[in-house]
């Protein structure tokens, strides 16, 4: 059978063969997940986030922020980062001065080729 | 459809749900291995192989608490749709000689997007758990997520290329080309130094996919107290450890179909029957093999990594080693 098959010349794709199948192993595992207990005591210290006994401060405080969100590949990639954050001066005259150094370089390349 | 193809439908459905159990039970059996063995190299008795499996049972009628804080839906959908998608793609590997059940309805490249699907359900999960523990881990397992992904398609698009270089009318994504085709066979001295980097960035990528030390940073139970996991119980936690546990087979299954889909049978002049029966045996060998150098050592051999330094090694490095592999592969190739 080659219902929807996509092909791209080297990959290819079944897809509603995929969803297919996962729809049926999707109920299987319900199934499985429904054998298992589903009570627990509502409103209770049990149903407070874990913070290792400190109180919750507030709701807001408890994420991660998003300028934290990338923290760790941020950090490990701050030497290629770094640069480009001391570009972003906030100057006009600087972006501008961009924009004629790349159309500059784009010329050369278009006019060597 | 005619009635021939609706009986190999149905059929397939009956195997689907087969090998969705059989790779379960596999899972669980391989992860009893894993912590025996890691048992052995610290000089301890350790649990006995079936623990997984009493494991699973007891967090099956423990309480399954949902926080106050977290998004219900989410919370609860995360595991269903992280054992979902993971095994889905046990159907699209196949088990030495036997052939995967949709080896024509997909290739590696699709594997390696549903390898993806658990740990966004992971984060997912982490992140509507309303905690704070649970959400730095779900930051860590979404940073490791986009640093091992590098050097994982580097394998993959290296194998596809070189084989197609090889063979240009193939399907050279097809997991049973690849496996019929072996990078070793292909390649001269130069490229098989090449193939040696795929083979070790593959085994490095593989704890990440399966966060296990050095890189179970997301989780980190002596810092996060469980991290991503920290909010889980009952049966939702169950279905995320089975999840771990096929996930492993799928890990070991893929690196024995891609470098070691050699069968043993053909030594000894086998054929029919006893020669499946034989190379069946000798893949599930090949398998704890490889659960026990991807996984097993390495997690007792090394310590927990930091999230940057796990980041640079992927990033940086082990996506320098697989380009490398590229580079004396293509190399091997034009000389």
């Amino acid at each position: 059978m080659s219902i929807g098959l996509l092909e791209t010349g080297s990959g290819y794709w079944q897809a509603i063969i995929w969803v297919i199948i996962t729809v049926i192993i999707g109920i299987g595992v319900l199934w499985l997940r429904n054998k298992g207990k589903e009570e627990y005591k509502k409103n209770t210290n049990q149903t407070k986030p874990f913070l290792s006994g400190n109180p919750e401060l507030t709701k807001e405080d408890s994420h991660v922020g998003a300028s934290h969100i990338y923290w760790g590949f941020t950090e490990a990639l701050k030497h290629y980062y770094q640069p480009l954050v001391n570009i972003h001066t906030g100057n006009i005259n600087d972006y501008s001065g961009w924009v004629v150094l790349v159309m500059a370089i784009i010329f050369i390349i278009v006019g060597v080729s | 459809m005619s009635g021939g193809s609706i009986i190999i439908f149905v059929l397939k459905i009956f195997a689907a749900l087969v090998i969705a159990i059989f790779g379960i039970v596999l899972g669980l059996f391989c992860k009893g291995i894993d912590r025996k063995l890691a048992a052995m190299m610290q000089s301890r008795v350790g649990p006995p192989i079936r623990q997984p499996f009493l494991d699973f049972f007891k967090l099956m009628i423990k309480e399954n608490i949902v926080p106050d804080n977290a998004v219900p839906w989410i919370f609860n959908g995360a595991p269903i749709l992280a054992l979902v998608s993971t095994i889905s793609i046990l159907f699209y590997i196949p088990f030495g000689p036997i052939p995967a059940l949709l080896g024509n309805s997909g290739d590696l490249i699709l594997i390696a997007y549903l390898l993806a699907i658990p740990a966004i359900a992971l984060v997912a999960g982490g992140f509507s758990s309303g905690s704070t523990y649970a959400s730095i881990g779900a930051q860590r397992e979404m940073v490791l997520m986009m640093s091992y992904e590098l050097p994982l398609v580097t394998i993959i698009i290296t194998l596809g290329w070189r084989l197609n270089l090889a063979y240009p009318g193939l399907k050279v994504f097809s997991l049973a080309a690849l496996s019929a085709n072996p990078i070793w066979g292909l390649v001269g001295p130069l490229g098989f130094i090449g193939a040696l980097l795929l083979l070790f960035t593959l085994v490095i990528v593989t704890p990440a996919e399966l966060s296990i030390v050095p890189f179970d940073i997301p989780e980190a139970e002596t810092e996060l107290a469980g991290g991503v996991l920290v909010e889980y119980s009952g049966r939702n936690l169950a279905l995320f450890q089975l999840t771990n546990a096929v996930k492993m087979v799928v890990m070991a299954a893929l690196t024995v179909a891609l470098f070691f889909p050699y069968n043993i049978a053909p030594l000894f002049s086998l054929s029919g029957a006893l020669a499946s029966v034989i190379d069946t045996l000798f893949f599930f060998v090949k398998l704890i093999v490889v659960i026990f150098f991807e996984a097993t050592f390495i997690r007792v051999a090394v310590a927990r990594l930091k999230i940057d330094q796990a980041s640079v090694v992927y990033l940086i490095f082990l996506s320098a080693i697989g380009l490398l592999g590229l580079l004396f592969i293509a190399m091997d190739y034009i000389i």
